[in-house]
């Protein structure tokens, strides 16, 4: 089995404010001597894994997201003999640790086991339902506060899982990421340009004072940015007790929000979309290194009119890990690539690749 | 005597100093806590296993060569996060967002990171330590755990590397160390790239523990470049976070011990 799974992006961003420092600019690092616009590892990892895409990638492996987990809880009740009204206010009392209780409605009972949202139940919480319900049944009584409390101090969510968790005051129940995340930096330097803007008054018909209700200016810059993420494969199931099929999962799922989610950062203003260019997927137990270094020098146009950025970021790519490959012996057993300007590889295919990762 | 020596390279490091509050500074080379836990993911020692964590601290003696100690970076950083509301325990980060969301807040912090740095690390172990020099070497090239450079954030972008060599002190050590290139295709085009892009000034600063005569070369050392320093980096409990104070030698020279 390959222990780990490295992941090298290039994504191309237009003009933008991906990742603000605390004067409301982009942020940067210095990198080969030159400037790079930099987007932060924990920028990228809050958006990732509070995407869409990725809940939903998760969701059905994870547990189920549902409105209805009283009314379930209700019908056991009811089946089991307990009165109705009992049956309804346990469930209905089960069901609100999970989400605000829909109204109560007179015309319809059930109405009230219903929660607001959509809630998220682990499989590992769903059977402490199970259990508290058989529990309530044999005793004939109500859930007490106690046994309410348990229901959400459960492990083995997989964001948990890849990021970790740390509790400063209950390291006990620390968990080592099973992720890494770089810092993500543009290919090429960057100047960071300022946006000079006015709003102007709708209503402002201009008989006293003509300009503008409002200036500001925004810094942005576009660019290529190269990102690397490592995943421990070994020990992201050990994070998942053991649930081999689910850290599968996760890392397809992770692997495909990092390639089409980008930071949200001045997203309405800016409206910066874009999936990775290129992909390269690395498996194996090797000592894993980023390949950053492709880009200590630069990449420039001067002088190859013929090759744009990417072109340019792609080829140093190649050559960087072939490069460390000849040198220092083998980095990978095996490798992935997806290049959409050579109309090479396939999402579905990467992920087979990196899921099944065997 | 025997010495493992490996190289740090990165874009980006953090050597964790002292850090209270909202202020997380970076020392300007690797210190010893960051590099010994380097060592011990590599060999898969875990976080809470105390003992071997001390082990690895007090009975290999480390020093540095700094090439490069790169350009401090200050990294603005904010974290949301709800306050917490009696026994109630989220149980994951989307539960803190989603659940949460009427409680957000915003933690502010500012985190040093070091960009551009390069430094070469050797090790010495005493007699009868729990791994050899090789068992290091080996955990090095293929990993248990996930390696850093003193934060998880900051991977390791190039091959550490690894090489056993036999030298008298730590300065013979790194004059044998023999490191290949880390950047192997455009060294083809510029004899030593990594000098010339990372270490602009040619310089080099060596940084030892122990006594002035560990490092070796003590009659060609100009002492007045040496410098004496005490570093809270050696480890006192892994577990609650406890430094001791550690005298460490600084030697900073032009040409290379």
């Amino acid at each position: 089995m390959s222990r780990f799974i490295q992941i090298h992006l290039l994504t191309a961003y237009p003009p933008a404010n991906l990742n603000r420092d605390d004067q409301g600019r982009p942020k940067t690092a210095k990198m080969g001597g030159v400037d790079r616009l930099r987007v932060s590892s924990q920028s990228l990892k809050r958006h990732w894994r509070t995407s869409e895409l990725f809940g939903q990638a998760v969701s059905g492996h994870l547990g189920t997201r549902t409105k209805r987990l009283g009314l379930g809880i209700y019908d056991r009740l009811t089946e089991a003999g307990i009165k109705d009204k009992n049956a309804l206010t346990w469930a209905a009392t089960i069901a609100g640790e999970f989400g605000k209780n829909k109204k109560a409605d007179k015309n319809d009972p059930l109405n009230e086991l219903e929660i607001e949202q959509l809630v998220h139940i682990g499989p590992d919480e769903q059977a402490q339902i199970d259990q508290l319900v058989a529990t309530l049944i044999e005793e004939q009584r109500a859930p007490e506060k106690g046994e309410l409390d348990l229901l959400r101090e459960t492990t083995s969510a997989v964001d948990i899982a890849l990021f970790g968790r740390m509790l400063a005051s209950k390291p006990a129940y620390n968990i080592e990421a099973a992720c890494q995340v770089a810092h993500a930096i543009s290919v090429h330097p960057v100047v960071i340009e300022d946006d000079y803007f006015t709003a102007v008054d709708d209503l402002n018909d201009g008989r006293e004072d003509a300009g503008s209700s409002h200036i500001g200016e925004t810094g942005f810059a576009a660019g290529l940015f190269y990102s690397y993420l490592c995943i421990n494969r070994e020990q992201l199931i050990e994070n998942l007790n053991g649930d081999a099929a689910l850290a599968n999962r996760a890392i397809a799922a992770l692997i495909e929000t990092a390639i089409k989610v980008p930071p949200s950062g001045k997203q309405n203003s800016f409206a910066h979309q874009g999936y990775a260019s290129y992909v390269l997927a690395e498996a194996g137990n090797q000592q894993p290194r980023s390949l950053s270094v492709s880009f200590l020098k630069p990449v420039e146009v001067r002088g190859l009119i013929d090759k744009d950025y990417l072109t340019q970021a792609v080829d140093a790519i190649r050559q960087q890990y072939q490069g460390f490959d000849q040198v220092y012996g083998p980095c990978a057993d095996r490798r992935y690539e997806i290049c959409v300007g050579e109309r090479l590889g396939a999402m579905g295919e990467l992920l087979d690749f990196v899921g099944g990762a065997e | 005597m025997d010495y493992l020596l490996f190289r740090l390279y990165g874009p980006l490091a953090s050597w964790g100093n002292i850090a209270i509050g909202e202020s997380r500074h970076s020392f300007h080379g690797p210190t010893k806590s960051a590099v010994m836990g380097l060592v011990a993911a590599a060999l898969g020692i875990r976080r809470e296993e105390e003992s071997q964590h001390l082990r690895l601290n007090r009975e290999y003696h480390m020093a540095s060569a700094l090439f490069s100690q790169g350009s401090l970076l200050r990294d603005y950083h904010t974290v949301q996060a709800p306050d917490t509301v009696g026994k109630f325990t989220y149980r994951s980060r989307r539960d803190e967002l989603v659940i949460g969301k009427d409680r957000l807040g915003t933690v502010l912090s500012s985190r040093e990171y070091r960009s551009d740095a390069l430094a070469w690390v050797a090790l010495r172990a005493e007699d009868g330590v729990p791994y050899t020099l090789e068992q290091i070497a080996d955990g090095l090239r293929t990993p248990i755990f996930t390696l850093y450079l003193g934060r998880k954030s900051c991977p390791l972008a190039a091959p550490l590397d690894p090489q056993l060599v036999v030298a008298d002190g730590f300065a013979e050590a790194f004059k044998k160390y023999q490191p290949r290139g880390i950047s192997p295709v455009l060294e083809r085009q510029s004899e030593r790239f990594e000098r010339d892009v990372l270490c602009r000034d040619q310089s080099v600063e060596y940084c030892w523990e122990g006594n002035v005569e560990d490092f070796g070369s003590e009659g060609r050392l100009d002492k007045s470049q040496l410098l004496s320093e005490t570093q809270h980096d050696r480890l006192n409990s892994r577990r609650r976070w406890q430094y001791a104070p550690r005298q460490i030698y600084h030697y900073r020279t032009k040409e290379g011990v």
